[in-house]
């Protein structure tokens, strides 16, 4: 009867209140509660406002002595806290040192929140598909989206890049908008640097731990292992280096993925990012002979060329300069390839430095397809006709999801 | 049937190891007296129900049933209110044998606070001194006194509303039935929070959580004994005693309802919210998982009770269009 009984908040700090005080924690552990509920315990029986800051995993609670939750400013040096793990800490507001009550209260909460972390960190890969999906989901309420990204640690003016995986998957990447956010390094497990949401860009190419800029848009992104399709990674940020992702069980992920990735911009806007992704995606290529090409793409960087998505695909003939293309892959087995590193290098030179071949063997290899297309890709007009023709080939190769 | 129970909210959880210190699950009969004394939770002051001056506290003595004696209502008026407001008309808990018209008024004060509203709390007198029908028919007379007074109370009729938990709740519902059947005061709706409704005390939710929680199954026996001695679980108990043995809940007005899924009342209020529906009328059932009888009262800082206080509040805006 709730007429009948003592409120939990008219806990007096007698004799008995620290073993309340454990009693009270060990039960929250034993009921695998969250964070949150450690947190407003520790607020209600010390009858101040609590708070746990983890920068590493993106956590703010704040809670009042009455259960409710409250907007965080920076806590305040002089209050009483303790350390929880690798850079969390949980804080009562009130200046210390902490009476024999507030000790226990620091002890045993911030004891219950390690465990959480701990378990949740072991057990859980770092990855909420369901709430991924639902940040992207246009079809969705932006209420709904807002949420689902606050879930993934996102606030709703954190630039968010949505990225597209050639097998279908979905990564969110926050970054900023002038800056590179793929750069992403680090080693699996708990990541002492400011953590993200992201994908892993280049990464891992099954042999080397994997060591490539970022920018070079070559190499695959690596998917977190086993936890299925749609999902985040945690990894630390530090230098220009890929990432290798952790997985579950910590073995290491499905490498090299194809990956379109958007724009960067506000949370609400995510859905369209992550359309310019998909689209995005189809301008990849596997980075074989047979399909060269970059395996990481930009929605942002492709300029004009974004247009053509719309207009080749499965359903439309290919241009005579795409048949072209595929009678010179026909024709020799370096063709492509030979063809893509010019396309995209500075200079013949460039290309044939990136091809590993001597400069004349490259001036071979151009006469031989001069013959096969009929035009001259050492003019700049010629140059910009095989690009494009490069690209629309790829999106014949690569129809809409 | 398994007596397995469902597992309490861990937050709950927490705060009951604490509450059940002062308050066992069990209560029996030789338990009332002591528990009436000891005033577990002290009763709110006069000064505790103006709440700095947001409500004026009063006081009307008002004729009881008929040949009982004078009843006394709890008049809490929202200061500064110059039109007439909504009204809600508090039954309070105890299992039929403890409290007083000051006891869990605090609930509504805090709804009336979102959506202003005129309290009256009612005394009724308490089993197993008076047993049924003195506490409900207490509760009716002041019921219609208060809808024959409404102007005066500062009450818009059309928007009186009575409400209630635990015991209080099976009282309120039992007013609404009495209202419908006897031509009574026209009611809004009905809040039964986690109402007692079924005497005969043998729901599985009711042998699932014995021994356990707050207001078990031995609890439950000793309070409706209390009020309807060995008639208690019989053929003849009236439905304005235990509403749950009403064959008729059509024509009720708008029902709010709310239960925890670990308490003894769980499945007798989910089968009565089912009977309204199923009789065509109204009803908005809320099961919180993991509750307690009385979790949001006795645990308020949990997230699930913070929760179920809030489902009130929005239900009463719907309601009443404040």
């Amino acid at each position: 009867m709730k007429d009948l009984a003592v409120r939990l908040a008219a806990l007096d700090p007698d004799a008995g209140a620290a073993l309340r005080v454990i009693a009270y924690f060990d039960r929250l552990t034993e009921g695998r509660a969250g964070l949150q509920a450690i947190v407003r315990g520790a607020a209600v029986l010390a009858g101040c406002p609590a708070r746990l800051a983890d920068d590493g995993r993106r956590i703010q609670l704040r809670v009042q002595p009455d259960g409710t939750d409250a907007t965080a400013r920076p806590p305040d040096p002089s209050w009483m806290s303790a350390a929880v793990a690798d850079g969390a800490v949980l804080w009562l507001e009130r200046p210390g040192p902490p009476g024999p009550v507030e000790a226990m209260i620091l002890e045993r909460a911030s004891g219950a929140a390690r465990a959480v972390l701990e378990r949740t960190r072991r057990l859980a890969p770092p990855t909420d598909p369901a709430s991924v999906e639902l940040t992207l989901d246009g079809t969705a309420p932006e209420a709904q989206r807002l949420a689902a990204a606050a879930r993934l640690g996102l606030e709703p003016t954190d630039p968010v890049r949505a990225i597209a995986l050639a097998d279908g998957a979905a990564l969110l990447l926050p970054g900023s908008a002038d800056g590179d956010p793929s750069v992403g390094a680090g080693s699996p497990g708990p990541s002492t640097g400011p953590a993200w949401i992201g994908a892993a860009l280049p990464a891992n190419d099954g042999r080397h731990g994997a060591a490539l800029p970022a920018n070079d848009g070559r190499h695959g992104a690596a998917l977190p292992a086993n936890d299925g399709r749609h999902g985040v990674v945690l990894p630390a940020n530090d230098e220009r280096h890929g990432v290798v992702l952790p997985g579950a069980d910590g073995r290491h992920a499905d490498p090299r993925q194809r990956a379109g990735i958007g724009p960067a911009g506000p949370v609400a806007a995510l859905p369209a990012s992550y359309a310019a992704a998909r689209t995005a995606l189809r301008f990849t290529a596997e980075g074989t002979e047979q399909d060269p090409g970059p395996r990481v793409v930009h929605a942002d960087r492709l300029g004009g060329l974004i247009l053509l998505a719309d207009a080749a695909g499965p359903g439309t003939e290919p241009v005579p300069d795409v048949r072209a293309l595929d009678r010179a892959a026909a024709s020799a087995p370096w063709a492509l390839a030979t063809l893509d590193a010019v396309a995209e290098a500075v200079s013949l030179r460039a290309a044939a430095t990136a091809l590993r071949l001597h400069h004349s063997t490259l001036q071979e290899r151009l006469t031989h397809t001069r013959r096969l297309l009929d035009w001259d890709i050492r003019e700049p007009q010629g140059r910009l006709r095989l690009q494009v023709a490069l690209a629309l080939r790829r999106l014949h190769r690569n129809p809409p999801q | 049937m398994t007596t397995i129970p469902p597992p309490f909210d861990p937050e709950l959880a927490a705060a009951l190891d604490v509450i059940g210190e002062r308050l066992p699950p069990s209560l029996t009969a030789e338990m009332i007296q002591p528990m009436r004394d000891g005033a577990l939770l002290g009763d709110p002051t006069d000064e505790d129900l103006s709440r700095g001056g947001a409500f004026t506290v009063a006081r009307r003595m008002v004729p009881g049933p008929a040949g009982a004696p004078d009843i006394e209502l709890l008049v809490l008026t929202p200061a500064g209110a110059r039109t007439a407001l909504p009204g809600i008309y508090h039954t309070h808990g105890g299992g039929m044998i403890l409290g007083n018209n000051r006891s869990g008024v605090d609930g509504p004060q805090d709804w009336a606070t979102e959506v202003p509203a005129v309290i009256v709390s009612v005394e009724y007198r308490l089993a197993p001194e008076h047993p049924h029908p003195a506490p409900v028919e207490d509760c009716y007379a002041g019921l219609v006194w208060t809808a024959e007074h409404a102007a005066e109370l500062g009450i818009d009729p059309q928007r009186l509303i009575v409400a209630g938990g635990s015991a209080g709740g099976g009282l309120t519902a039992a007013l609404a039935l009495l209202a419908r059947d006897r031509g009574g005061p026209a009611l809004a709706g009905q809040m039964l929070l986690c109402p007692m409704i079924d005497d005969r005390n043998d729901t599985p939710s009711a042998v699932q959580m014995a021994g356990r929680g707050v207001w078990d199954r031995t609890s439950n026996e000793t309070g409706w004994t209390a009020l309807l001695g060995a008639d208690r679980g019989g053929p003849d108990v009236s439905p304005y005693a235990a509403p749950a043995r009403a064959t008729d809940l059509s024509g009720l007005p708008p029902a709010f309802i709310d239960v925890g899924s670990a308490e003894t009342f769980r499945d007798e209020d989910v089968t009565y919210a089912s009977r309204i529906w199923q009789a065509g009328g109204q009803a908005e059932l809320h099961v919180w998982a993991g509750g307690f009888h009385g979790f949001d009262g006795l645990a308020p800082q949990a997230a699930v009770s913070q929760e179920a206080r809030a489902a009130r509040v929005r239900w009463l805006r719907r309601l009443l269009g404040a």
